[in-house]
């Protein structure tokens, strides 16, 4: 024998660390806080030069502009005309802007606590023509919420950003959480999420652009209801720059989308559908509340049936990732047709048949729906290589936005989606 | 790059096979055993304060190659490794070495390295499971008559890698995993 090897070995032992040793890195959200000065905030909308997307958030659409927000900062207008090369034409700044409708030339935009009016006659040079204050008491962005302190005239807000940190963990917790901190309302989610091919609704002469299952904004007649966490607001917009706080409506807790669809309106809350008449758009009444769970739900609607998404994820607390499709030919009692499992369902758009449904990073879902029992089995195709946050279906053409860019496709044969441009995020045009 | 570290591995082990000597000996060394070793971690349940864990796994796995010299046999090794939350199967290029020939009792020395692939594995929901690179050198003892079964004992160290993307949290977006199984194996085998 060696005792010199003998020894080596030895010592070798005893230097070999024999612990695990385990790395977990999470991409976490952290908040900060941060007071905001009303009278500051209220001079600061203004156009200002065209910048590349960073935060997409939710998009409109109207005649050939597009207007797509960048979440908590403004609105980008985008020319469209030619959907193989949109342009970027002008940047509208708006701190705590999360929602846009449309009437004629005047954009109605949320900032922080206020309703503004944008006059976009000239799309190069949008003005405020129009401004209600202290509407809106609460909101969330990207799960961060502000809050309206009236007495000092301030908005409390918290900053959300995203940091990588990395923990020394035991090896052993491979299985993910099955309980949640449960009925935290600020982690539902604010994000966008749009579509519709029919959500035009009744106008009154005006003509409204479109917008689609995830907005909070909805145009009728002459209305603009605003939905906030709890209530929904009324706007009356007789004449269309000065909007007026006409009424407001108390709604529960968790409210997220309102859809405008034939003298109804559709409110997907965290719990459920709520189904408003609005034959008297100055007085909608409810009809039913769909309950179905908690989850994050758009909801669009064609004839009589609704589409309606649950899903899961970092920002909705639930345990469905579905697509529910109900019966709504009575609104007074709607009945569940079937559900469909789905992967991670947000957005979603329907040009009947065909209904357009972003699966989050897991892409965009194309489905026939003409059979409403089978629609699982009518899937027309489904494409991987994209994050698809919200889906607009325009007919020919469809509009995609993801956390990597805003998309247009040609979807004349919607089993072939032709890619017509992409927009990405961080890189100029 | 770590598949190919793999690749390379097995076939610089493989190449054994191809030097077809006149009377080529096959060799099998089958072992089961014991992975030790320890965690030291941040536990979140108590203030994040440091807390030492032992671990223990069982390990199997089997060698399989030829004698290519008097003192120097190389081959394949598969094994299967039991971790508490994985289960990994090693395939790895290894050489056995004697230090000493021709005796009853023999000290050797053994090295794998190779890589862990987890198709026994199965996950829970959402989490993901990837294996990782593989080395396991040490030394052993063989007591047995040369030419015949014998039996052994290895004392080795293994160093083991894995990967698991898991679901994030519900204020995170994203949330994997890096670990490395630092472990002393004890293990006894059979080999002729």
């Amino acid at each position: 024998m060696k005792p010199k090897l003998l020894l080596l070995c030895v010592v070798a032992w005893l230097c070999w660390s024999c612990n695990d040793q385990c790395k977990e890195t999470r991409v976490v959200r952290r908040f900060s806080n941060a007071t905001y000065s009303l009278m500051e905030l209220r001079t600061q909308v203004k156009a200002e030069s065209p910048r590349t997307l960073e935060q997409p958030g939710k998009m409109y659409v109207k005649g050939k502009y597009l207007y797509v927000n960048e979440i908590k900062k403004g609105i980008h207008i985008i020319d469209n005309g030619n959907p193989a090369s949109p342009k970027f034409v002008t940047f509208i700044n708006i701190p705590g802007n999360g929602d846009i409708a449309v009437r004629d030339n005047i954009l109605y935009a949320d900032s922080f606590c206020d309703l503004v009016s944008i006059d976009i006659t000239n799309p190069t040079a949008p003005k405020e023509v129009g401004r209600v204050d202290n509407v809106f008491k609460t909101g969330l962005f990207d799960g961060g919420g502000w809050s309206l302190n009236e007495s000092v005239g301030a908005i409390n807000d918290q900053n959300v950003e995203w940091v990588t940190e990395t923990v020394t963990v035991n090896c052993e917790d491979n299985v993910p959480p099955t309980t949640w901190w449960g009925g935290v309302i600020w982690m539902l989610a604010d994000r966008a999420s749009f579509s519709s091919s029919s959500a035009s609704p009744q106008s009154s002469g005006g003509s409204n652009g479109q917008a689609g299952s995830m907005a909070r904004f909805a145009l009728d007649r002459n209305f603009l209801y605003a939905v906030s966490q709890s209530q929904m607001h009324l706007f009356k917009i007789d004449k269309p720059a000065q909007p007026v706080d006409f009424t407001t409506i108390n709604m529960g807790w968790g409210i997220e989308t309102i859809f405008p669809y034939d003298n109804k309106l559709f409110i997907g809350s965290s719990t459920g559908m709520f189904i408003y008449d609005n034959t008297n758009p100055a007085e909608p009444k409810q009809l039913s509340n769909f309950q179905h769970g908690r989850a994050c739900d758009p909801v669009v609607v064609h004839e009589d049936i609704a589409y309606v998404t649950l899903r899961t994820g970092t920002a909705c607390a639930g345990s469905q990732n579905q697509l529910d499709l109900v019966d709504v030919s009575n609104p007074a009692a709607p009945q569940l047709i079937k559900s469909y499992q789905m992967e991670n369902p947000h957005g979603l758009s329907i040009n009947f048949p065909t209904l357009f449904l972003c699966e989050g990073e897991h892409g965009l879902k194309v489905f026939d729906v003409a059979d409403k029992f089978s629609v699982d089995r009518n899937q027309l195709a489904h494409f991987k290589d994209m994050h698809a946050y919200d889906v607009i279906s325009l007919g020919k053409t469809l509009l995609l936005i993801g956390e990597d860019g805003f998309y247009q496709y040609d979807a004349s044969n919607p089993k072939d989606l032709k890619m017509l441009s992409k927009i990405p995020v961080g890189k100029a045009i | 790059m770590k598949k190919l570290t793999f690749i390379l591995l097995l076939f610089l082990a493989g190449s054994g096979y191809a030097q077809k000597a006149k009377n080529v000996r096959f060799v099998n060394h089958t072992e089961f055993g014991g992975l030790f070793g320890r965690v030291k971690y941040e536990n979140p349940y108590a203030g994040n304060a440091n807390q030492v864990d032992s671990k223990t796994s069982l390990t199997i796995q089997t060698f399989n190659g030829i004698q290519i010299h008097d003192k120097l046999s190389t081959g394949v090794t598969l094994g299967m490794d039991w971790y508490k939350t994985a289960l990994l199967n090693p395939i790895a290029g290894g050489i056995r070495y004697d230090f000493v020939a021709e005796k009853n009792v023999k000290l050797f020395g053994t090295v794998d390295a190779g890589y862990a692939f987890t198709w026994f594995h199965d996950d829970a929901d959402g989490a993901d499971t990837k294996g990782g690179i593989m080395v396991n050198p040490g030394v052993g003892m063989r007591v047995g008559k040369p030419g015949v079964a014998a039996f052994t004992i290895t004392l080795t160290y293994k160093r083991q890698e894995a990967h698991i993307t898991k679901v994030p949290l519900w204020d995170q977006k994203e949330r994997y995993e890096d670990r490395v199984y630092n472990r002393l194996a004890l293990r006894l085998g059979i080999s002729f």
